[in-house]
């Protein structure tokens, strides 16, 4: 007789099992919505990894391509592992985004490097400071975090769309109006790691890996990081104990709107050098797919990052090879997300084989 | 000569309220009932999003809007059965869930309007007619506001007092808010938890699918990816400002349709102001409202936790 019971401990080799069943049940059902929709599936497929492995710059154009995904699924990181549901990435990446571009008009005429910190610091404190207004209407009106991020998105993507659309920032003197600000001064662009044109890897990668080292202390060895996991699972203990827990939901809130803040000054200063809604609607989104799926480690998020960066490089070669839409990567999102919400809690269950004699 | 001006505007500004409330209404009324059954879905801007694309897609295969409005119904009660697998059987975190439909559903759309859509002729679109109620809408003012709408706007207008009497008047609906306050109490008389949240999700679920396929139907003519627009979340923020009580939810609802058509008419009159201030004006009265409106009284108790017998 076969019967599903609760796990006691976890097993690596039933995760294992888990979450690679997880991930062929996600591209299985990408596959037959392709053929649903006509397509080829494996030829797309086999494009689209191509697309993202096929060379060294391929490679470093999936790397290009997590490095604000690694960014904002670590900030989601450290406030979903505290439970606060801080969903509002894609105005947190807008806000970082319009902060750097604000500061790089002031800083032109300060030394290079001196000028790239200010710019790396207001895309940090421009998320940030959004991220800091949710925590405060949490604190101090008990508004609903989930709603109040949402709905600050919302209002800054508006905003957006006002400065380049008849506002301050929009590009004049062209014929047609793409809604998106001139270039950003080409002396403040962020270097990029390799020569020009290798994939677009800029210096916001290493910014993510310092930001990864930077996330997995602080969960795991810092006192912050321990308020943070105890507020997640018992915050009641945590105000007996005496922590200021208003204080450390508002330093939560900071830190992770912070860092979706600095993926989007990245993407603006590295990648597209133009600020541009378009470009960075998205990225809030799949940073959250990412921070899941990594099971909420910082580990685990950088190698979602990879897998997710990967798949984003990857759709454009696929577009271009088979005709299959760079949207098939979204539904992938989606998909990817849902069956590892299944098999994570798959995990805690075991099959048991036992002979009972009735 | 002013005053002429300012009657029409106001009757078109008072019209376009109702309208654009009825698809708001609709998704409430269904997500009212899974919450008040503990089930925090936060998927309805996704739900209503596929609602729509069904819509889209048997209406212009069809030619009916009726049927499209009967099978986008259907297939977002199917969809709710995801939910109600991941939330009831799996007792995943239910926020979780919600986000995770919200960004399938916007990913699917994507593909399939990037497959689909974009850069093809669109297809002719018949969709709901306006219908004149005989009588009532001779009445001045409130005639053309409340009486010459689409038919499926008069079924709106009679749902919220429906939703109350079943939620305060029927034992169904007693069971459905013991469900969501002490799930425990209901489960030691031999009355299935499970069953009955399931039952609301799927309620909630194709009411949302409703209201999308409303908004599809009613008064677009072509689809573009970001049509629900945030109405999904406006239709969450009105649940908790309205404090769990259908009338009170209505009155946000309200509150946001009026805004929305104040800023419609704004950008056709010209008024000298930014059109972008008229359309961020539902999110920050949203957030508004939140601050505003703090009680929480007749939140569910056992609202977004999972029930297990234990």
């Amino acid at each position: 007789m076969i019967s599903i019971q609760r796990r006691s401990g976890s097993s690596l080799r039933w995760n294992v099992v888990c979450f690679s069943a997880a991930i062929l049940g996600a591209f299985l059902s990408s596959a037959t919505l392709l053929a649903l929709s006509g397509g080829d599936a494996v030829k797309a497929f086999s494009a689209l990894f191509t697309g993202a492995f096929g060379s060294q710059n391929a490679l470093f154009g999936s790397l290009a391509k997590a490095t604000p995904l690694l960014l904002v699924g670590l900030g989601t990181v450290i406030a979903f592992r505290a439970k606060i549901w801080n969903i509002g990435q894609e105005g947190q990446v807008l806000a970082g985004a319009m902060m750097a571009y604000w500061a790089s008009l002031m800083v032109g005429s300060l030394p290079y490097w001196l000028a790239l910190s200010v710019i790396a610091l207001a895309g940090l404190s421009g998320g940030g400071i959004l991220g800091l207004l949710a925590g405060y209407l949490k604190t101090r009106f008990h508004t609903n975090e989930v709603i109040s991020t949402v709905m600050l998105n919302y209002i800054v993507i508006f905003f957006l769309a006002y400065l380049l659309d008849g506002g301050p920032w929009m590009e004049t003197g062209v014929t047609v109006a793409y809604h998106q600000s001139p270039p950003v001064n080409p002396a403040l662009e962020w270097p990029e790691l390799f020569a020009r044109g290798a994939g677009k890897l800029h210096i916001g990668f290493l910014f993510a890996l310092a930001a990864s080292a930077f996330c997995a202390i602080l969960i795991d060895r810092t006192s912050l990081g321990y308020d943070i996991r105890a507020f997640g699972s018992n915050p009641t203990a945590l105000r007996f104990r005496g922590t200021n827990v208003r204080r450390l939901l508002l330093v939560v809130m900071l830190l992770s709107g912070a860092l979706a803040g600095l993926a989007g000054a990245g993407e603006l200063f590295g990648t597209s050098h133009r600020l541009r809604a378009e470009t960075l609607l998205g990225i809030g989104s799949s940073g959250i797919v990412v921070a899941m799926v990594g099971g909420l480690r910082p580990s685990g998020v950088m190698l979602a990052a990879l897998f997710f960066g990967a798949l984003k490089s990857g759709a454009i070669y696929m577009r271009l090879q088979s005709g299959t839409p760079a949207g098939l990567v979204s539904a992938m999102e989606g998909l990817v997300l849902l069956f590892f919400l299944c098999a994570a809690v798959a995990t805690k269950f075991q099959i048991v084989r036992s002979n009972v004699h009735a | 000569m002013l005053e002429l001006m300012q009657g029409p505007l106001l009757i078109s500004i008072l019209a376009a309220m109702v309208r654009i409330a009825t698809p708001l209404l609709f998704s409430a009324m269904g997500e009212l009932v899974t919450q008040r059954a503990g089930i925090w879905n936060i998927s309805v801007e996704g739900t209503m999003l596929l609602g729509a694309v069904v819509a889209y897609v048997v209406a212009s295969t069809t030619g009916s809007p009726w049927l499209a409005l009967l099978v986008a119904v259907f297939a977002c009660a199917l969809i709710s059965l995801i939910m109600s697998f991941v939330t009831i059987v799996l007792k995943a975190e239910q926020f979780v869930a919600g986000l995770a439909l919200n960004l399938l559903a916007s990913g699917l759309t994507l593909f399939w309007f990037q497959t689909y859509v974009i850069g093809r002729e669109p297809p002719k679109f018949a969709g709901f007619e306006q219908v004149d109620i005989p009588f009532l809408s001779d009445i001045p003012i409130l005639g053309p506001v409340l009486f010459s709408q689409r038919a499926l706007t008069y079924v709106s207008f009679l749902l919220p007092p429906l939703v109350w009497f079943f939620l305060y008047r029927t034992r169904y609906g007693l069971e459905v808010r013991c469900v969501g306050e002490n799930p425990k109490a209901l489960d030691v008389k031999g009355l299935g938890v499970g069953r009955r949240q399931c039952l609301a999700i799927m309620f909630g679920s194709l009411m949302s699918g409703l209201g999308g396929a409303f908004l599809m139907l009613g008064y677009s003519d072509r689809f573009v990816p970001d049509l629900i627009a945030g109405r999904g979340w406006l239709v969450v923020v009105a649940i908790i400002a309205g404090n769990w009580m259908p009338f009170r939810i209505v009155g946000a609802i309200f509150i946001f349709a009026l805004l929305e058509a104040v800023g419609i008419h704004a950008q056709v009159v010209g008024v000298a102001i930014p059109h972008h201030v008229f359309l961020v004006l539902p999110y920050v009265a949203s957030l508004a409202l939140l601050a505003g409106l703090r009680s929480r009284t007749h939140q569910p108790v056992a609202l977004g936790v999972p029930y297990s017998r234990e």
